[in-house]
C-alpha cells in the first residue's frame, strides 16, 4: 500500500513536468496532454510491479511520445484532408526520438514549464470551472477520478470539462511559453484567483465521516508553494501562499468529532498547527514591506493575527479592523464589507456592524448567501435583541446549502428559544 | 427491496418549541443513522434538502409552466431528507420508527418500484 502512494505521489510531481517537456517541443497541448495520461497510466500499473524506473522523468516522456506519434499516425488520414496549420515535421522526427531529450535538460527547464503550464491553465479563453479543473489535471497531476471526487461531481462531467478545456486552448492557438507584459501580470492574478478557489472548495465542503476524497486543500498549498519557489519576488503570491497556511492551520478545530461547526471564537486553540502558523509568519515577515500591499498579503496578515492569538479574547481586533479599513480600498466587495462588520463590531461594539451590515442589505450578491443574515444574527445576540437574533438565525437556516451550517444556525436559534412557562410548575 | 423513507418538515415549523437540548439531540440521532445505515449496506442513498421555503415550484398558469416561489405542499408537509434503504418492509418500517419515537412527527415509507416486468 504504501509503494503505491509512493509511486503516485512520484507520478503527480513528475507528470506536469513531462507535460511541459513534450509541449515545449511538440506543441499541441491537448495531444500531448491525451498522451501524458496514457504514460502515467501505463507507471501506475508497471512500476508498482516492476520497480520505478532509474530515470522516472525518460521512461514517462518515452512512453508519451510513442503515444503521441501512435495518435498523430491514427490521425494522418483525416488531417491530410484538413488544413494543417504551421505543423513542423520535425515535430514528428522529436516526438519519435524522445533519447533527443536528455534528462539532464529537465531539471532546470521543468521549473519554468512548470510556470508555463499553470499560466497555460488559467488562459482567458477557459471559465473558472474549466480553469480549475484543468490545473489540477495538468499542473496538479490529479486523475479525472480524483478532481471528480473533489468536486463531488460524475467523472463524466469532468472529463468532459477537460477535453473541451484542451480544445478551447487549441482554438485560441495558445502557445507554450509565459505571455508578455502587462497580460503576464494580469495571468499571475487569475492563477492565484484559481488556486484560491481550490483551498476555498477543499476548506469550506463538509468535513463529514472520511471519504475517499482527494485533499483539495494540501493541492492548493502545493501548487501555491511550487508557484512561490518559481516566482520569489511576487509578494502576493507569498501572500496567498501564507494566507493558506494560517487557515489551514486551524483545521483540526473547525469541527468537532461528531463532524459540527465550531466557530473560531470557540476553537480549541491547543488543536492549531503551530509549525504552519510558524511558516506562515516567516513568509509574511520576508514580504510586507517589499512592495505595495495586495489583497492576499492584507488577509494573510488578518489571519495571521488570528492564529498568533492565544486565546479569542486575545485577538488584536483593533489592528484587524485597521486592516480590513486598507483592504475595503484595494480590494472592496460585499464579503470584505462583511468580515470588516464583525471586527467593527469587537472594537466599536455591535451596533456599529450592524450598522455596517445595513449597507449590505440591498446588495445582489449577498442575495442568495446565509452569511448576511448569520452575522447578522450573531451581532444582535450580543447585542441583546435575542428575539430578532432568534429570527435571523432561523432565516439564516432556511437560506443556507449547507447541512452542518443549517444544523448550528438551528441550534444557535434554539440556544436563544424561551419555552413556554409549564402549566403547572409543581409537576 | 427498495423503499423510500421520507422525513418532512422545515426550519421553525414543526421543531421551533424545541430547547437546544432536543434539538441537537435530533441532530446526534439522524448522524448516527446515517453512518450505521452505510456501514451496514442497508443505504443505498440518502440526503437532506434545503429549506422548503427555498423551494420553486413550477404550476400551469394561464397555459403554461410558470416557476413560482415556494413549496408544492405545505411547509410542515414538504419534504427534508430521504433514505433510499435496501431492506425488507419490516426493516423499512423499523428505521423509520426510530426517528419518529424521537421526533414524534410522522415519516412515510413507500416501496420503490421495480423495472423489470413481472409475471
Amino acid at each position: 500500500m504504501n509503494g503505491q502512494h509512493r509511486v503516485e505521489d512520484l507520478l503527480r510531481e513528475v507528470a506536469p513536468q513531462v507535460l511541459g517537456a513534450l509541449v515545449r517541443r511538440c506543441g499541441q497541448f491537448d495531444a500531448c496532454e491525451d498522451a501524458v495520461q496514457e504514460a502515467l497510466l501505463a507507471a501506475t500499473v508497471q512500476w508498482p510491479v516492476e520497480g520505478v524506473p532509474d530515470r522516472p522523468r525518460s521512461w514517462l516522456l518515452t512512453v508519451a511520445s510513442r503515444a503521441l506519434v501512435d495518435a498523430w499516425r491514427a490521425d494522418s488520414a483525416r488531417r491530410r484532408r484538413e488544413t494543417v496549420a504551421a505543423h513542423d515535421p520535425t515535430d514528428y522526427a522529436l516526438a519519435a526520438d524522445p533519447a533527443g531529450i536528455p534528462d539532464a535538460d529537465l531539471p532546470g527547464a521543468d521549473r519554468d514549464d512548470t510556470l508555463v503550464l499553470l499560466f497555460l491553465c488559467c488562459h482567458p479563453a477557459l471559465s473558472p470551472p474549466s480553469q480549475l479543473a484543468l490545473t489540477l489535471r495538468a499542473a496538479g497531476g490529479l486523475t479525472t477520478a480524483q478532481i471528480a471526487a473533489a468536486f463531488l461531481v460524475p467523472e463524466a462531467t469532468i472529463a468532459k470539462r477537460i477535453s473541451r478545456a484542451k480544445r478551447r486552448i487549441r482554438a485560441a492557438g495558445a502557445r507554450f511559453g509565459l505571455p508578455a507584459q502587462p497580460q503576464r501580470t494580469e495571468r499571475l492574478g487569475v492563477v492565484l484567483h484559481v488556486l484560491y478557489l481550490i483551498f476555498n472548495e477543499g476548506y469550506t465542503t463538509s468535513s463529514g465521516p472520511a471519504l475517499q476524497r482527494t485533499d483539495l486543500i494540501a493541492e492548493a498549498i502545493r501548487l501555491t508553494r511550487l508557484l512561490h519557489r518559481l516566482l520569489p519576488g511576487e509578494a502576493e503570491v507569498a501572500g496567498l501562499l501564507a494566507l493558506m497556511l494560517f487557515t489551514d492551520a486551524r483545521g483540526a478545530a473547525r469541527t468537532d468529532t461528531d463532524g459540527r461547526i465550531v466557530p473560531l471564537s470557540d476553537q480549541q486553540r491547543e488543536l492549531w498547527d503551530t509549525a504552519v502558523i510558524a511558516e506562515g509568519q516567516a513568509i509574511l515577515t520576508r514580504t510586507l514591506g517589499t512592495g505595495p500591499v495586495g489583497p492576499y498579503q492584507l488577509q494573510a496578515a488578518i489571519a495571521a493575527l488570528h492564529d498568533e492569538a492565544p486565546t479569542a479574547g486575545a485577538t488584536d481586533w483593533p489592528q484587524i479592523l485597521a486592516l480590513y479599513d486598507v483592504l475595503t480600498t484595494v480590494a472592496p466587495g460585499p464579503v470584505v464589507t462583511l468580515s470588516r462588520a464583525v471586527a467593527l463590531a469587537h472594537v466599536h461594539g455591535p451596533r456599529a456592524g450592524l450598522a455596517l451590515l445595513g449597507t449590505l442589505d440591498t446588495d445582489e450578491r449577498m442575495a442568495h448567501t446565509h452569511r448576511l443574515e448569520a452575522v447578522r444574527a450573531h451581532l444582535l445576540e450580543q447585542a441583546g435583541d435575542i428575539t430578532a437574533a432568534r429570527h435571523s438565525y432561523l432565516r439564516a437556516a432556511k437560506i443556507t446549502t449547507s447541512l452542518p451550517e443549517q444544523r448550528y444556525l438551528e441550534l444557535r436559534a434554539a440556544r436563544l428559544h424561551q419555552p413556554a412557562p409549564l402549566a403547572n410548575p409543581g409537576d | 427491496m427498495k423503499y423510500l423513507i421520507m422525513m418532512f418538515g422545515g426550519i421553525g415549523a414543526a421543531t421551533q418549541d424545541r430547547s437546544a437540548e432536543w434539538i441537537a439531540g435530533m441532530h446526534e440521532l439522524l448522524m448516527k443513522l446515517d453512518t450505521e445505515l452505510k456501514e451496514s449496506g442497508e443505504c443505498v442513498a440518502s440526503d437532506a434538502l434545503v429549506d422548503p421555503s427555498q423551494a420553486k415550484t413550477v404550476r400551469f398558469i394561464n397555459g403554461a409552466p410558470v416557476p413560482t416561489d415556494g413549496p408544492f405542499a405545505e411547509v410542515k408537509e414538504s419534504l427534508a431528507g430521504y433514505w433510499i434503504v435496501d431492506v425488507d418492509e419490516e426493516r423499512a418500517l423499523q428505521i423509520a420508527s426510530r426517528v419518529v419515537a424521537y421526533t414524534e412527527y410522522p415519516m412515510e415509507v413507500r416501496r420503490i418500484m421495480d423495472h423489470s416486468a413481472q409475471p
